[in-house]
């Protein structure tokens, strides 16, 4: 009796406190939590595929270029990354500006918080995706591209109507792992001051004393987004492999 | 039909309890599909039987269901007079009473399969000494002497210490052979041998079968090989739609075909 | 280039690496143990067992690690049953103790689903060789199902190690001086983290391909049946799996 008694003054504490204002600003630490995955996941879709294309390469040097960036962006731990990006981000920006004289020798031009953020993590996307893309590419039927050949395309006609269509719906599968993977590495910006739905519950914690609650929904909020993904994910991979699959 | 041809294969009342195997009225259904309609079989000591019939009569399930890889729904299986005890299950189907019993029983009728299935992680030479060592429980030395006789009987001594996934299908094959001869059986099961094999691979393991037939083993053969069927076995059992359409002495059985679908089953193959 | 900071700021992480060592350790072993016992509780055929691990897996696979490792810091010592605990409370108010928690309870959910996957992955007829020539089910297990499945399981369980030992760093976040949280601390002292994350950096690298080459050699040593037989030409290569 007693246990639900104080079950029920805790759940009503829950409610006071999200409807005082906590609420609203964790919608907002939501929104932040999907931009920075949102712009990351662009960011590394096209680092990502240049990377594949490096990988891919004929090219020795331009193959161990792509080798050297997917081991050591999926090698290192993703703090490491974000804090290289966002404090050294600060470093370089700050010698700049000392140098040419915008600012005091004693000042410190900061990185952009959503910018380093982003840039990092984005980066670290580009690894797995590269990955993806890569896999996707070497399971096209070697025959679909030889046929292309045959017929004589030309290597942007080969890519743009066969490697190109093919590549992305293998992708499908891949992509929606990385953006799950991209959605919690975006947790670990809140070090660097994006307010996005980590640092808000961090804030809230500190500041009302009730870590529990707050962690508690922050962790439901992120299963939320990594799982409502899934079945969007599943739906893309239904429309892109359209053709493979028998018309109801 | 086919129920007085099983009693026909019954007509040695005297020798039922001591037959090595018998089948009686077993039946096994997948989902709605009946595969098996009561079939009745018995193998005496020495008895090589082929088992025929269309893909889909049911000859690998019976087999299967011999050894208990598949659970009949019902009939009884007995293996040198024991029978294997069933029991009923919540859900109304029969599954074995003690599979304890099952166990000692299977090591009893060693099965070569179509896909050879060798365990791919040991040797050829551990291959043939798991078994014995850990269900009959007789010593590693003893059982390692008597594997490397076997692999020089059927011809891939050499290949001893060979992983399966780096021999021929035949030398495969033959390898499952001298597996299933470690457990020195009282009956060998067959589940077509030949089919998973290229056509110049065949021979090589019919030779091996034909001479365990010839050293009077029992053994039960579900096949295509229509000659193997004919010259080696004492007995051919076709069965059609799942069951057991006709059954008799080969050359007999070859020479004139008893029924219509067995006649069409061999032209077909002649063809 | 200024060597000696290079070597002296090199010299101050490595100093940590035990630290970070003993919490990859701890963290993986545990977790290791729990996997096992997962991966039992779904295979066991308790619909009651499935339910649970599959709730397990979807709560530790769908957030990040570090609310994760929040929830189990700062979170737990609200309840006061945990604070009165002479067992509980002296491991969850340690940072230390509580990374190597989360770190273990986030594994064994990754884990898990990699042996359940591998379980699953064993060819039947290897399953049912083993049942025709009537071995019990633990000698079953042990002698065809397990080490199948565990050369099966090794390359992606390896991908899962590594991302423990990434995970490390995040101790860093509830104060522990690993080798990130040494790292942050030169860094906020010289205000060159260029330099030193680069330093810090390169030692987590050559951690991670010494673990992924140690796994390799395992695999090599475990798979002897998957090599080129002897006398013959090289095996396709086949492609790395993604992710």
């Amino acid at each position: 009796m007693e246990f639900f008694g104080s079950l029920l003054e805790q759940l009503s504490t829950a409610y006071d406190l999200l409807a005082a204002g906590w609420g609203v600003q964790l919608l907002w630490g939501i929104g932040w939590t999907l931009a920075v995955t949102t712009v990351s996941m662009v960011i590394g879709a096209v680092l990502g595929s240049l990377v594949a294309a490096a990988k891919l390469s004929h090219r020795g040097g331009l193959r161990f270029l792509g080798e050297s960036y997917t081991t050591v962006f999926r090698g290192e731990p993703e703090l490491l990354v974000i804090y290289l990006f966002y404090y050294g981000g600060t470093q370089v920006l700050t010698g700049m500006a000392r140098s040419a004289g915008s600012i005091g020798s004693t000042d410190i031009l900061n990185m952009p918080s959503f910018l380093g953020g982003v840039l990092a993590v984005g980066i670290i996307s580009g690894a797995y995706q590269a990955e993806v893309f890569r896999g996707s590419f070497l399971a096209i039927h070697r025959g679909e591209l030889e046929a292309a050949r045959a017929y004589g395309m030309s290597t942007f006609l080969r890519f743009r109507l066969v490697i190109m269509p093919q590549v992305l719906r293998l992708a499908v599968p891949g992509l929606g792992n990385v953006w799950q993977l991209t959605i919690k590495d975006s947790a670990l910006i809140s070090v660097t001051g994006v307010a996005e739905l980590m640092l808000t519950a961090n804030k809230a914690a500190r500041s009302t004393h009730h870590s529990l609650l707050f962690y508690t929904v922050a962790g439901i909020l992120y299963l939320v987004m990594t799982s409502v993904s899934t079945p969007i994910f599943d739906k893309a991979e239904r429309y892109t492999s359209r053709s493979f699959t028998r018309p109801k | 039909m086919s129920a007085s041809l099983a009693t026909a294969a019954n007509a040695k009342p005297s020798l039922d309890t001591t037959a090595a195997i018998s089948v009686k009225d077993m039946r096994k259904c997948f989902g709605d599909h009946e595969v098996l309609k009561g079939i009745s079989l018995e193998a005496h000591k020495g008895d090589v039987i082929s088992i025929l019939g269309s893909s889909g009569s049911g000859k690998s399930t019976l087999l299967r269901c011999i050894n208990l890889l598949e659970t009949p729904d019902s009939g009884e299986v007995r293996v040198d007079g024991e029978l294997i005890r069933m029991k009923q299950s919540r859900d109304g189907h029969q599954t074995p009473a003690d599979i304890h019993q099952v166990e000692r029983i299977r090591a009893d009728l060693a099965m070569v399969f179509q896909s050879f299935n060798l365990w791919s992680h040991m040797t050829v030479l551990e291959n043939l000494v798991a078994a014995p060592v850990h269900v009959l429980k007789r010593p590693r030395a003893e059982c390692l002497e008597q594997a490397e006789a076997l692999l020089k009987r059927v011809g891939i001594w050499e290949r001893r210490n060979y992983y399966p996934p780096h021999m021929s299908g035949g030398q495969q094959q033959r390898a499952a052979i001298a597996r299933a001869l470690a457990m020195n059986p009282k009956v060998m099961l067959f589940d077509e041998p030949t089919s998973a094999l290229d056509p110049e691979l065949v021979g090589e393991v019919l030779r091996v079968m034909r001479s365990l037939a010839e050293e009077g083993r029992t053994m039960l053969v579900v096949t295509h090989e229509m000659g193997f069927a004919r010259d080696v076995s004492s007995k051919v059992m076709f069965l059609h739609k799942g069951e057991v359409d006709s059954l008799g002495e080969p050359k007999e059985m070859f020479a004139r075909p008893p029924t219509q679908q067995f006649k069409q089953f061999i032209t077909n193959f002649n063809k | 280039m200024d060597f000696d900071f290079y070597l002296s700021t090199m010299w101050s992480v490595l100093k940590a690496l035990p630290l970070t060592l003993e919490i990859w350790f701890f963290g993986v072993a545990i977790g290791l143990v729990l996997a096992t016992g997962l991966t039992w509780l779904r295979a066991s055929g308790y619909k009651l067992g499935e339910y649970f691990t599959r709730a397990y897996v979807f709560v530790f696979r769908g957030s990040p690690l570090l609310v994760q490792l929040y929830l189990i810091y700062f979170g737990l010592s609200q309840f006061d049953f945990i604070r009165h605990s002479p067992i509980l409370w002296p491991i969850l108010r340690d940072p230390m103790y509580c990374t190597i928690v989360a770190m273990a309870l986030n594994t064994a959910a990754y884990s898990s689903e990699i042996f359940r996957g591998s379980l699953r992955a064993v060819p039947v007829g290897q399953i049912e060789a083993a049942k025709a020539f009537g071995m019990p089910a633990f000698t079953r297990f042990r002698l065809v199902t397990l080490p199948i499945a565990l050369r099966l399981a090794l390359p992606a369980y390896s991908t899962e190690i590594i991302l423990m030992t990434k995970a490390t760093a995040l101790a860093s976040v509830v104060t522990i001086m690993e080798m990130m949280g040494t790292a942050q601390k030169i860094q906020h002292d010289t205000f060159r983290p260029i330099e030193v994350l680069t330093c810090a950096g390169v030692i987590y690298l050559l951690l991670n391909l010494s673990i992924a080459r140690l796994f390799a050699w395992v695999e090599y040593l475990l798979s002897p049946h998957l090599r080129p037989a002897p006398g013959q030409s090289q095996q396709i290569k086949p492609v790395p799996e993604v992710l």
